[in-house]
């Protein structure tokens, strides 16, 4: 197994962090000193937790110390009350901070942005709170002291031992967030915050992504919790405010969000800073909120993301040779095994009957009946407002019919959600081309392969044997799909960057990586050359030949007319006119429809 | 019976601080889709200037339009180098950690030049509480929710009948067409953040005879009223009123019949779930996304 790039860049600096840990109990002087270090560890737990919520799913915890929190009185009960040992009393901090998770992010659902920030501010007060009042359970202010040592069965651990122990947890922390960033699972969750839009055209669930960021977020914390509480030997409200809160959200941002070190790196500064601070005395806070201040304003992505910023231009500066798009499509063996649709039931692939939506009492599409058939291509046109696009959005899901059906493969799939309209082998590209504009062509290409991957969660964050092969065979499907349209040259170049044509051909070549049986287009030609346009029918028509069936929304006449099988007018919500292009063509409604009355001038853009 | 009319009453009174607090987060809203999120320690910045400046022997009737001139200062300058820089569309949050920061900087620094110790301001209404139905509460408590009805009133008129009024409402709808209408854009986001600023400061001062006056008052009070703001839905100030009001008076009850522990938990508690059934706001409009 050849190491790929991600794991060649990480595995050196992993093993050094390794042999650190190793070495820090030789190193350190005193008792005292090694406190220190453990309780680095610890916040580096939790901030390594939090990065995988901002870093990866983009959404600001400012409650994290809540479910810190959590952990540490879980543990502390758990082992005053009960008695419970080590890996009893961890389980339960577990079970706890993770239902706490799923309850946290059921909000991510309806709200985001800073009103999810103002729900996890609250949170926190609510567990500091609880704390505060539930006397019996917590101790209240006084909180619950003379937490036991951890005795792993070969008597109370030392000092030393516990060091081993909190060391080993977070070192295992930091290979699974690694590995869980750099796996399908941590591309489909910056996928979603990228463009929740486009992840769920491509079969992956907005809500499951973020659901899971919360509960893994919590349950570091939970787990560094739990380890404080033994640590410390005693707990109280006073040790999980909102200031706390903030200072673990300060330690992802200053070390750089989304990056494998930068929990680290920031976990590490953010527990010296406070010695540091000691000479300014009185001003320490003031000088707290000045670095969270000056890191914002002057290192946004944080030391680690601006290192590795600096890195790729220095990278981008020595590698100047000219890269060229290829003419495109270009059909090889492989990319028809990838994408031949072998039929699976007769007749109609995409039916509706009689549908309608409406906004309020207005009806966007009104009675629309069409049957779309297998490996053709079907293009519905109309004029401006005719209801072109809310008909695509209600075939891929992303509008439910307010009467009528859908029949997609013979299932009746109106009012299923986009997610699993995509899953079921129909996906889409946008008017207004939505890619994952922060991720690499290669990685826009892989995100939609989520959808159909084998490989569970935890063969990925473990890298079992099957991950390696996954990853393997989805790289090499990913570069001939960017071969099919030209783009290998591109293939780690930041999609944002690339020229307008050749967004379009990603976001298609994102969208075939789904293997689907439809494919709609939404005004793919628009603001394309008419050289780009011609390799486009091209494009249409190979995917036709693969069996691929092509639903096609578009305003170039000569375009529709050159490749469609079939045309669907729609004026005013209603279908005026279906058939062939020549007889659709010559349709007096269809004429009137576009000028009023006349004829058609030959070649016009309508 | 005197115990429901009592927590009513007292209710009403920090509901209506609420109220103002949160109409504040409305102006901002309005004008940028942000906000100051430490707008709380603008209470507090306008209430400790004022002590201060009595305390330097400066007469109260002018060192309080000096204090709420001062708050509305920093209000420009929080806009200007805190939120604008920052604020690059719906899902951006920098605005919301740099104005935490510049928060925690200003609590900080009252902390060392004022002291950790509560203050408070005299008022001449303050002298005996008078008694509703068998109820006590000071005269001057009794101000705040009448000002936040008159703010209400004041805003509701200064939305619809002027001409700035106008300009910030086609903003909050609409900027980039108000811009092309040649709407300065940039100029009525100052203002907003200055009237927040100063509405606080105004808050602040006006509840200093009845809460204690210090360094991190701020921060619940900022909180509530955001939470507040956010369940009536941020585009209807009357909304928000009420909603500021029906909390105070919940709170109190809570307390009254609870802790102030249990107060912060339930309160909290409801707000979210409020905002889980109602993610725009109880009386809120309901944007649709556009795919």
């Amino acid at each position: 197994m050849k190491p790929n790039r991600f794991t060649a860049g990480v595995a050196l600096p992993a093993v050094v962090f390794a042999v650190v840990l190793v070495a820090i109990p030789e190193l350190v002087s005193n008792s005292f000193q090694l406190r220190a270090v453990m309780l680095f560890l610890i916040y580096a737990l939790v901030a390594l937790g939090l990065n995988l919520l901002v870093g990866l799913v983009s959404l600001v915890s400012l409650g994290q110390a809540g479910l810190y929190a959590l952990g540490a009185y879980t543990v502390a009960i758990l082992a005053t009350q009960t008695g419970a040992g080590f890996v009893l009393a961890m389980m339960g901090a577990i079970a706890v901070t993770a239902a706490a998770g799923v309850a946290l992010s059921y909000p991510t659902v309806r709200v985001r942005g800073v009103y999810l920030a103002v729900v996890t501010i609250a949170f926190g007060l609510i567990v500091q709170n609880v704390a505060i009042d539930w006397r019996t359970l917590t101790g209240g202010t006084l909180g619950i002291s003379n937490v036991p040592r951890i005795d792993l069965g070969t008597g109370p651990l030392s000092t030393t031992g516990l060091y081993g122990l909190i060391a080993a947890i977070t070192f295992v922390g930091f290979v699974l967030h690694h590995n869980l960033m750099h796996s399908r699972i941590g591309r489909a969750m910056r996928a979603v915050a990228q463009s929740e839009t486009a992840s769920r055209a491509l079969g992956i669930d907005p809500t499951r992504q973020r659901v899971l960021a919360f509960v893994l977020s919590s349950v570091f914390a939970g787990i560094a919790g739990g380890l404080y509480a033994y640590l410390n030997r005693y707990v109280n409200p006073d040790t999980f405010s909102f200031s706390d809160s903030i200072r673990f959200l300060l330690m992802v941002i200053l070390g750089g969000s989304g990056t494998t070190f930068g929990p680290l790196i920031g976990a590490g500064i953010l527990t010296w800073i406070p010695n540091l601070l000691q000479a300014f005395g009185k001003w320490q806070l003031f000088v707290y909120g000045a670095l969270l201040a000056s890191v914002i304003f002057f290192l946004p992505k944080g030391i680690a993301g601006s290192a590795r910023d600096l890195w790729l231009r220095w990278r981008v500066g020595r590698n100047q040779s000219v890269r060229q798009a290829d003419a495109w499509p270009k059909p090889s063996p492989g990319v028809d095994a990838l994408l031949g649709v072998r039929a699976t039931v007769r007749g109609p692939v995409l039916q509706t009957r009689d549908l309608t939506i409406r906004f309020g009492g207005l009806s966007a599409v009104s009675g629309v009946t069409v049957d779309i058939e297998r490996a053709t291509v079907h293009a519905i046109i109309g004029p401006n407002g005719a209801g072109k696009t809310t008909l695509l959005n209600a075939l891929s899901g992303f509008y439910a019919p307010t009467e009528g059906r859908v029949t997609l493969l013979q299932d009746e799939v109106g009012g299923r959600s986009s997610v699993q309209i995509a899953r079921g082998g129909l996906t889409r590209t946008f008017q207004n081309t939505e890619l994952f504009p922060e991720m690499t062509v290669e990685e826009n290409v892989r995100v939609a392969f989520h959808a159909r991957s084998r490989c569970g969660f935890l063969s990925t964050v473990l890298r079992l044997p099957a991950f390696h092969a996954e990853e393997r065979l989805q790289r090499e499907r990913a570069a001939l799909l960017l071969d099919y349209v030209g783009l290998a040259a591109y293939r780690d170049e930041t999609a944002a960057n690339l020229a307008f044509g050749h967004q379009r051909r990603l976001e298609i070549a994102r969208a075939l990586a789904l293997s689907p049986e439809i494919l709609l287009l939404d005004e793919p030609a628009a603001g394309l050359t008419h050289a780009e346009i011609d390799e486009l029918i091209a494009l249409i028509r190979d995917l036709k030949r693969l069996g691929v069936t092509v639903v096609l929304v578009e305003h170039h006449v000569d375009m529709i007319m050159s490749v469609s099988d079939h045309v669907t007018v729609l004026d005013y919500g209603e279908v005026i006119a279906s058939g062939a292009p020549s007889a659709v063509r010559e349709d007096p409604r269809v004429i009137e429809a576009y000028f009023g009355a006349g004829t058609v001038p030959t070649g016009a853009h309508a | 019976m005197t115990a429901f009319v009592q927590y009513t009453l007292s209710g009403l009174v920090i509901g209506g601080l609420y109220a103002i607090v949160a109409l504040g987060f409305y102006i901002m809203w309005s004008a940028v889709r942000a906000v100051n999120f430490a707008h709380g320690d603008t209470l507090m910045l306008g209430s400790v200037l004022a002590i201060a400046l009595m305390w330097a022997g400066v007469p109260l009737l002018v060192g309080i339009p000096l204090a709420i001139a001062a708050s509305a200062g920093f209000g420009l300058l929080i806009e200007r180098i805190a939120v604008r820089p920052l604020n690059h569309g719906p899902s951006s949050v920098g605005w919301m950690l740099s104005t935490i920061a510049i928060g925690l900087m200003l609590e900080a620094f009252v902390t060392i030049t004022f002291g950790a110790d509560p203050r408070s301001l005299p008022s001449p209404l303050m002298g005996a509480p008078i008694s509703i139905a068998g109820a006590g509460i000071f005269p001057h408590e009794l101000l705040v929710p009448v000002a936040a009805v008159a703010l209400l009133a004041l805003l509701d008129w200064f939305y619809r009948a002027t001409m700035l009024g106008r300009a910030m409402r086609a903003i909050a709808q609409k900027p980039v067409a108000a811009g092309l209408m040649g709407i300065d854009v940039r100029r009525m986001a100052l203002i907003s953040f200055a009237a927040a600023s100063a509405l606080g400061a105004f808050a602040g001062i006006l509840a200093a005879p009845i809460i204690q006056v210090s360094a991190t008052m701020g921060l619940l009070l900022g909180l509530k009223g955001f939470l507040v703001a956010i369940i009536a839905g941020m585009s209807n100030a009357r909304g928000i009123v009420i909603t500021g009001f029906a909390y105070g008076v919940l709170e109190r009850f809570i307390e009254g019949f609870g802790n102030t522990s249990l107060r912060e938990v339930l309160g909290f508690g409801v707000m979210i779930l409020l905002l889980l059934m109602f993610p725009n706001g109880l009386f809120g409009q309901r944007e649709v996304n556009k795919v």
